[in-house]
């Protein structure tokens, strides 16, 4: 079967220049990516401190899981951008390769409902005593084992949606009269554990970030003696996080670009102003362990230093976002030209879209100043140990 | 057509899209109605220095934020999933036509999940006047959203003039969209009352602040009432002709529409002999049966919404099979089988011998073995008929609704589908697939019953 033939076209023209597609799918999923980092590597992290770690250990834990039902919400309301953008211009991709897995793919939706509520469970729920009793803690394991599979069963989606020649084969497993039973996966694709590799890897450093940013910017506490001991655990913690979030960012890269691409992609990502990106891209989490040594062995972790590693994450992960959509542009158009497509802009709605995003991020940065303001005044420790 | 049909039996695939929306809507709608009701009522009992009523609403914005920004979001995208999955050329064309309207809808739902946790989060550390202003800033944030999603839902039902001038204003201000904003608002402004109602017998003891919540809460139950009369009514004379005549047409159809009147009336008796004559009859029992009876309304009413577009997922763009109504000549013309991508990349592997220079000649359709034609036929009703019909059991089932019948009359019905039902497509395929698709249904239509008396004979004597 000639997976070429298995393309559609579009309904009608794009209502946005392809420019703005692809801005605007890579901006997205760059946001999305860094909440969902700190559920799908974090909540593992936060539970390993939980049950194994020190009382810093646990209490960092304990402070993270309280912010988690924020970050999962801001992760799943960040996720839609890229998902839209890519339907915009990706619908033939996207639509064939979750309805071959349809099941898989549905389920993402109901797995997420009891991880979410999970999260809620362990935030809220401390039954009685001060940590929690078992069951909290076992919440707590099947919620990072939840996420866990959930990225699992995005990257078997989206894998499989720029590995057409695999469709056919998939579609013919589990076709009924030409219908599919939507039963298909990518699980045998190596390309896909990659990914969830590298996508691991990015998370641990995210967390190793925001233990810094944390202690750094929202930690208050009376006890000095304790706070300056707390400062001294997030270097460590931060330190070996980055050491370990990069070296399985860069082992499972590693095999990603070794063993998984074809040799045309190989070629193309190393040559012209590719080459840079690509590059810069495999040596980036060099740029946190950097920012995190300058975090040096002063009693406090100060606010500079915590900034410096948290642009350095953001800058690895905005690498790997367009890196990314480099990578995925040149699978897609080797059946598609999505950038050829017909084109007439929706110019007024367009607009319209950004004015409203400048209206709603202003609201948004007056509500989160009120906050501010009012931690602040109040002066007092935000999350008691 | 354009993509592979997800062939889900017994349910048939579009059916988990009316499962999924049904249950979001229970919740997406008292996520408007609930924000404007924190908004108001936190607002009057800052002012009056009522902190009993407070501590309520506070309780109240904990249940609230943890059903909607958790269950309402998750099955919101939910649905999202679920129509790219069953129905991806609709989705294809309204993500196309409005993708910014998307856009501007996300930009509201940021604003209301960073509004509803700063408001639930900080309550009682945040100035009162900003604590207000934040539950108004969720308000307005959710109630645009829903008039957002609402233009693009009615669009569905009646395009109006974006069919002519594909605008995408047009679209979004289609004649539907009025009528459904104020019938949806209303519906979240009386649903949350019942939301109330329900949370307020649970948690509550004291039985005088029960009373107050009682009778303050049907302001927005009466309000809410009247808005979704004026839209209900609205809504039904802005229908086009078919989906009017959908109603009746349909037996279901009219049960559910005479069951939402039945139950509408019982919500509004209810609420004037509960609430407003008699506050303290406001007990769990009370109020989680005029929820239940919420639920149901909301749940038929998104039914009947959805049933009477037949035959179209988009009326008069997007088939309920998956075809766009532009598409019909050319797909009739060249055969369906040759027309669809997958059906065609099928028919390739399976039966290649049917294709002539790369494309598929639908007069050797009819050279195939018989079991080949009637394996060809089940693809035709795989992409043809699914969406609507389950093969023998389940969701509206073709085997029963055919009865008995020869190859030539099956073959007449299918080439005649929406001229004896208007709420049928039209068949989009040659005479020979035609010829193949009724012996397919030869195989799964079910006799007529034995033992029925119709004068003088009985059934199973060949009463055709």
């Amino acid at each position: 079967m000639d997976p070429q033939s298995l393309i559609t076209g579009p309904t009608g023209p794009l209502p946005a220049p392809y420019w703005f597609i692809q801005l605007f799918k890579t901006v997205g999923f760059w946001m999305h990516m860094i909440p969902m980092n700190l559920w799908f590597a974090g909540i593992l992290i936060a539970m390993m401190g939980r049950t194994f770690g020190c009382p810093f250990a646990r209490h960092f834990s304990h402070r993270l899981m309280s912010q988690m039902p924020i970050l999962v919400a801001l992760g799943i309301n960040f996720g839609i951008v890229p998902l839209l953008f890519l339907q915009v211009g990706y619908f033939s991709f996207f639509y064939a390769a979750t309805i071959l897995t349809a099941w898989f793919w549905l389920s993402i939706v109901a797995i997420l409902i009891p991880a979410y509520y999970g999260v809620y469970f362990y935030a809220f729920f401390r039954g009685g005593s001060e940590q929690g009793g078992v069951l909290r803690i076992l919440v707590g394991w099947s919620v990072a084992g939840l996420f866990l599979l959930l990225g699992l069963l995005f990257a078997n989606g989206l894998s499989l949606m720029v590995h057409v020649d695999a469709w056919g084969p998939i579609w013919e497993k589990t076709a009924v009269a030409g219908a599919t039973l939507g039963l298909g996966s990518n699980l045998a694709d190596a390309n896909l554990y990659e990914r969830w590799g590298i996508m691991f890897g990015l998370g641990t450093l995210t967390t190793a970030a925001w233990i810094v940013l944390d202690t750094a910017w929202f930690l208050r506490d009376v006890d000095s003696e304790w706070l300056a001991a707390y400062h001294g655990w997030t270097r460590r913690a931060a330190g070996i996080l980055t050491v370990s979030g990069a070296i399985l960012f860069v082992t499972a890269g590693s095999f990603y670009v070794f063993k998984t691409w074809s040799s045309e992609l190989f070629e193309y990502m190393f040559t012209g102003i590719r080459l840079p990106l690509t590059v810069l891209t495999a040596v980036s989490p060099g740029l946190v362990f950097v920012a995190c040594l300058r975090l040096g062995k002063k009693p406090r972790v100060d606010t500079s230093a915590a900034l410096g590693m948290v642009l350095a994450q953001l800058t690895v992960l905005g690498l790997n976002a367009v890196s990314r959509q480099v990578v995925q542009n040149f699978q897609v158009g080797a059946y598609l030209d999505i950038g050829s497509l017909p084109t007439q802009v929706q110019w007024s709605p367009l607009i319209s879209f950004l004015v409203l995003l400048l209206l709603g991020l202003a609201v948004i940065g007056w509500m989160v100043a009120q906050v501010i303001r009012t931690v602040r005044a109040e002066g007092k420790p935000s999350i008691s140990r | 057509m354009h993509y592979p049909w997800w062939y889900v039996p017994h349910l048939t695939s579009p059916m988990l899209i009316a499962a999924i929306a049904v249950v979001h809507v229970l919740v997406s709608h008292y996520a408007v109605g609930g924000g404007l009701f924190l908004a108001v009522e936190t607002t009057y009992a800052y002012k009056t220095g009522d902190r009993k009523y407070l501590d309520y609403l506070r309780r109240h914005a904990k249940f609230f934020v943890l059903l909607t920004v958790a269950f309402g979001a998750i099955t919101g995208v939910g649905i999202w999933w679920t129509i790219g999955l069953a129905s991806p050329l609709a989705t294809q064309v309204l993500i196309n036509t409005f993708l910014f309207g998307w856009a501007m809808e996300w930009v509201f739902f940021v604003v209301e999940i960073c509004s509803a946790f700063i408001f639930f989060y900080y309550w009682g550390r945040l100035p009162e006047k900003t604590h207000m202003a934040i539950g108004w800033i969720y308000g307005i944030a959710a109630w645009i959203s829903l008039v957002l999603i609402t233009g693009i839902t009615a669009f569905m039902l009646q395009p109006g003039s974006w069919i002519e001038d594909r605008n995408f204003w047009s679209g979004l201000l289609n004649p539907q969209f009025l009528p459904q904003t104020v019938a949806r608002t209303g519906g979240a402004l009386l649903l949350t009352s019942l939301y109330v109602y329900f949370h307020a017998a649970i948690v509550l003891s004291d039985e005088k602040l029960r009373a107050r919540i009682s009778r303050r809460s049907l302001r927005p139950a009466g309000l809410g009432a009247v808005l979704v009369l004026v839209g209900v009514f609205w809504f039904l004379y802005e229908l086009p002709a078919s989906a009017l005549l959908a109603i009746p047409s349909a037996a279901t159809l009219n049960i559910f529409v005479a069951l939402l009147a039945g139950m509408t009336l019982v919500i509004l008796i209810a609420l004037y002999v509960g609430p407003y004559r008699n506050p303290q009859w406001l007990s769990p029992g009370f109020a989680g049966m005029l929820l239940v009876v919420g639920f149901a309304t909301v749940g038929i009413s998104e039914f009947v919404r959805e049933a009477i577009r037949k035959p179209f997922i988009i009326y008069n763009v997007v088939l309920g099979n998956q075809i766009l109504t532009d598409e019909v000549p050319a797909v009739q013309a060249a055969g369906y089988l040759e027309s669809g991508i997958w059906t065609k990349a099928w028919m390739e592997r399976k039966y290649p011998q049917v294709f002539v220079e790369d494309r598929i000649d639908a007069r050797r359709l009819l050279q195939l073995t018989p079991s080949s034609r009637i394996e060809v036929g089940q693809t035709l009703f795989q992409y043809h008929c699914n969406d609507c019909h389950a093969i023998e059991v389940g969701y509206s089932p073709a085997g029963p609704l055919l009865g008995e019948g020869t190859v030539e009359e099956f073959r007449h019905l299918v080439l005649n589908l929406h001229e004896s039902r208007f709420f049928m497509p039209p068949f989009c395929g040659t005479i020979e697939e035609a010829h193949v698709l009724a012996e397919y249904l030869m195989t799964i239509a079910q006799p007529t019953p034995e033992g029925m008396y119709f004068g003088g004979r009985q059934n199973g004597e060949s009463v055709r």
